[in-house]
């Protein structure tokens, strides 16, 4: 995240706040969140209007003791620091030399006149460097990847990720399938929905001090785009009907490639379902989309031998892995949830509600 | 192969082209019987074909070029004789202003087929009016091409191309060639212009070097040869047209230049080069460009500092070493 946008101020200039009040609204490329109040006292200033996109780490407004008057504001103006640039000096050949071999010349040493480096020195560098791993293309670290990097650390690092992992038969949704012409994704949605109702400490948040069970049910869908990964988000998945999930997928799916998606559709998710079974995956450990509680990756679907009444028959099989925060949730209700979006699924008549 | 000089090689040249095309003719101060030319490179050829198509003329520079420009362009091919070059100055309005540019005033109507041979160059001790090179001058007038020839072999075919050429063309001597001796071969053969030599071959420096510097720089190559040093030594042959691509491609192969010319280095011709590098070949210079020239001062008649401001082995092997490092 680079910037957000300023939703709503709680509070007007020259109202008085406490610490910890929630005060401003913002929107972050994938979530709404309140900003607290960092201390007590009188909002003097409101730097940023409702609507307004603002840099990270920008100033939204001031907030002074009950007595203290809002000083000038000065300019604050960066120390100058004398950078004496450390001028590398290179032959024209020696520096087309590196160009073509991608050497950073500061690494090479030169042995002409004062140092300077000749294209011998750069063919040397090369062939003393030769099987170490030679950089082809340097990638900017920077928007969506960068964003989706530190999410994923962010939700690594703090929470306590547990997999488990159950076998689905999809034969009565693959009938469903083909009978309504949804999508199995439309069917997990939907499954998943379902289960979050009765399972609803799996649709939470843990934000310090409190388990925040949400209301809503709303189901993010993560999405490979050219771009990048994004999670598009069907709000009250709990209260469409399986046609509606299914054309309200289709449509952002759709948005999604095309980089059409706008914030709301990408914001206040309480869960995950991700999908890998495309691509022959059958279980993962799929890591949670922050500041949610657990997340569902789907495996691809395997015609396999199973065992009904002491018969083997050959049913299409799906492998579901759920990863949750283990801060919010123990095993046992964990996998009381999968259980659930699984029994949903192999009898898909609930669905149809 | 036979080996004849430089001064015969020219004769030759000359004589083949009398006998095959009757509309070239000579002229020139003391090119005739009596006096056979001030190198003696016409000796002989006022015999073989008259005095008529081998002219002495009156002192005067600018008539016997006006003459000349006025006979090529009723379509006679005119080799005139400067007797040394520097006092092409006198006739510089002929040679730059109407031998140059008629062609192009006239829209194409007319050519202008003539060859202006000159001896230019020091070492003979005849002071600041008679061992100047003034290439640099010819070099800044579009129209003229301009003949640098090292050798015996690149005398006599490219005063035959040039004979042929329709355009005024100003062929260098030097003085100091007329008497050297190398392989020539009997049967007939030209040397086309814009075409570069390479006079010896080589990894770690080009030099470029024009006229009698080619041979000074032959002899630095081999000196430097003895202490591993491998120079490639390239003969552009003619400045107008320039092979700009033979230079350029052993600038490549070795990534260093030293560009030697006998003339002055301010405004020279090792200016001109050195700036063709520096706008196509920047990339694959791997040390600064290094001109060995003549200071900007007349050439003295002193001996002892004629040797002085002269490119010299000694001064070639140093700015070798110098890019070389």
């Amino acid at each position: 995240m680079s910037e957000g946008a300023v939703i709503k101020w709680f509070k007007k200039e020259g109202e008085k706040i406490e610490k910890g009040e929630p005060v401003v609204e913002v929107l972050s490329d994938k979530v709404t969140y309140e900003v607290e109040a960092p201390a007590s006292g009188i909002i003097r200033k409101i730097m940023a209007e409702e609507g307004d996109e603002v840099p990270v780490a920008e100033t939204l407004a001031i907030i002074t003791a009950l007595d203290e008057e809002l000083p000038e504001v000065e300019a604050i103006t960066e120390p100058t620091v004398e950078r004496v640039e450390e001028r590398i000096v290179a032959s024209p050949a020696a520096k087309r030399v590196a160009r073509e071999h991608s050497v950073d010349l500061a690494q090479v040493k030169g042995t002409g006149p004062e140092g300077r480096i000749g294209e011998e020195d750069v063919r040397r560098f090369i062939e003393e460097t030769k099987g170490a791993r030679k950089v082809r293309e340097a990638i900017p670290f920077t928007g969506i990847r960068k964003t989706a990097a530190e999410r994923v650390s962010l939700s690594a690092k703090t929470a306590p990720h547990s997999t488990i992992t159950m076998e689905v038969d999809v034969t009565n949704a693959r009938k469903l399938r083909e009978k309504f012409q949804v999508s199995y994704t439309d069917v997990l949605i939907k499954a998943v929905a379902e289960a979050l109702t009765e399972y609803s400490i799996i649709n939470s948040t843990l934000e310090k001090d409190q388990i925040k069970i949400f209301e809503d049910v709303n189901v993010g869908i993560a999405v490979a785009t050219e771009a990048g990964l994004i999670v598009p988000v069907i709000r009250n998945a709990d209260k469409k009907s399986l046609k509606e999930v299914a054309s309200t997928l289709k449509e952002l799916v759709e948005k999604a490639r095309n980089g059409k998606l706008t914030k709301e559709e990408l914001s206040d998710g309480t869960f995950t379902i991700t999908n890998l079974g495309m691509f022959g995956v059958d279980v993962f450990t799929p890591i949670i989309n922050p500041p949610e509680t657990a997340i569902l990756g789907v495996g691809r679907i395997v015609e396999k031998p199973v065992v009904v009444d002491k018969k083997v028959v050959v049913k299409p099989i799906m492998q579901l892995s759920l990863s949750f925060d283990h801060r919010v949730v123990d095993g046992a209700p964990a996998a009381q949830f999968l259980r659930e979006v699984k029994e949903i699924i192999e009898s898909s008549e609930s669905l149809l509600v | 192969m036979r080996e004849i000089t430089y001064r015969d090689a020219l004769r030759e040249a000359l004589r083949e082209e009398m006998l095959q095309d009757e509309t070239v003719f000579l002229l020139g101060e003391d090119v005739g019987r009596y006096w056979k030319g001030a190198f003696k490179v016409t000796k002989g050829l006022a015999e073989e074909f008259g005095d008529e198509r081998v002219r002495d003329t009156p002192i005067s520079e600018s008539a016997i070029i006006g003459v000349a420009t006025g006979a090529a362009i009723t379509g006679m091919r005119p080799i005139a004789e400067i007797m040394f070059g520097d006092l092409s100055a006198l006739a510089m309005d002929q040679i730059a202003n109407q031998a140059a540019k008629l062609t192009y005033m006239f829209g194409g109507q007319t050519k202008v087929p003539l060859v202006i041979r000159m001896p230019f160059g020091a070492g003979v001790n005849v002071a600041a009016h008679h061992s100047q090179s003034l290439e640099a001058w010819f070099l800044h007038v579009p129209g003229l091409k301009i003949v640098m020839s090292s050798t015996s072999y690149d005398a006599k075919g490219l005063l035959k191309t040039a004979i042929r050429d329709d355009n005024p063309v100003m062929f260098f001597e030097h003085k100091l060639l007329y008497n050297i001796k190398e392989p020539v071969p009997e049967e007939e053969y030209t040397v086309p212009f814009g075409v570069a030599d390479v006079k010896r071959k080589g990894e770690d420096v080009t030099i470029v070097a024009t006229l009698y510097m080619v041979h000074k720089s032959l002899a630095a190559a081999e000196e430097l040869s003895e202490e591993g040093i491998s120079v490639e030594v390239v003969d552009p042959r003619t400045l107008v047209p320039l092979d700009k691509q033979a230079i350029i491609n052993s600038v490549k192969k070795t990534g260093r230049i030293v560009i030697v010319t006998e003339d002055c280095k301010t405004g020279g011709v090792s200016a001109e080069i050195a700036a063709v590098v520096a706008e196509e070949a920047i990339d694959y210079l791997d040390a600064p460009v290094k001109r060995v020239a003549e200071p900007d001062t007349p050439i003295p008649f002193s001996p002892p500092l004629e040797r002085f401001v002269i490119p010299d082995e000694k001064k070639i092997v140093g700015a070798v070493k110098e890019v070389i490092h």
